[in-house]
């Protein structure tokens, strides 16, 4: 395999599916599920390029990716937890309470 | 690329996006959840594809398994009967639809502009014929700084959730 444009793109169209979701649902649950497809996409193009320029470093660094992404996903459902208890709701447009 | 490998590639790549969408697009929490297994999966047939073989066990390990089996648990204490009728999208979703297509534009862009060597495409990913040890030497060797700070952040991560969710005992 030579030609990694087709690799990328599919990476690149994957982030953009994710930014869609993080920027346009309403629901605080389907938003982090959607920045997980995005930092999963990210990571993608990390192994993507050690593949094509012959390192492993790319894939020691998709490790890392994984790693800071589960915890940003546990932090991210707490704060959901926190917020409904609260306000009793999971719309992301109710955050607002540093606003006022 | 051969034709099997093109044929191969097309159809995880068609996994990863569907899934994707469908995630993005589901009207129920609950489905996209199992539209996010669905993606995970395709994007691991990619990474068996880029011959990256520990990861995809990893993906298929860590992301289709444990997070999404995580966000379900926590979806399932939440009643959604409450945010039923809840409307999908946000009121600026046109603004959103725009940001992301203008990255996605910006990002097509600097593929095609992008150029790399690949002279030494698809060597140097194993030590005799092991994915797991090649990646084990390097993470060991080169990156046993930063593996350490991973986890410490991972500790943080699990010292700050039980922080955020711990009731106040009276």
């Amino acid at each position: 395999m030579e030609n990694y444009v087709p690799f990328l793109m599919v990476a690149f169209i994957l982030f953009a599916i994710g930014a869609i979701g993080v920027l346009v649902r309403r629901n605080f649950f389907v938003v982090l599920m959607s920045l997980e497809i995005m930092i999963n996409s990210a990571g993608l193009v990390f192994v993507i390029l050690s593949y094509f320029s012959g390192t492993v470093s790319g894939q020691v660094f998709f490790i890392f990716v994984a790693a800071v992404a589960a915890s940003e996903t546990a932090v991210g459902l707490a704060i959901a937890v926190l917020m409904y208890r609260v306000r009793h709701t999971v719309d992301v447009t109710e955050f607002s309470m540093m606003k006022r | 690329m051969t034709s099997m490998e093109a044929i191969i590639f097309a159809i995880v790549s068609l996994i990863a996006v569907v899934g994707a969408l469908g995630l993005v697009f589901a009207k129920n929490p609950y489905h996209s959840a199992l539209w996010m297994v669905f993606s995970f999966v395709g994007l691991a047939g990619l990474l068996a594809l880029l011959e990256a073989y520990f990861l995809t066990v990893l993906q298929l390990i860590v992301y289709a398994g444990a997070i999404v089996v995580m966000i379900a648990f926590v979806m399932m204490t939440i009643d959604f009967r409450k945010v039923g009728g809840l409307s999908k999208f946000v009121p600026q979703w046109l603004w959103g639809l725009i940001i992301s297509f203008g990255i996605l534009i910006d990002l097509f862009i600097l593929a095609s502009k992008m150029k790399i060597d690949v002279s030494q495409s698809g060597k140097n990913l194993a030590i005799a014929g092991s994915n797991t040890k090649a990646l084990g030497m390097e993470l060991f060797t080169h990156y046993l700084f930063p593996f350490e700070l991973v986890a410490i952040i991972l500790l943080v991560a699990l010292i700050g959730v039980v922080v955020l969710t711990k009731r106040e005992i009276k």
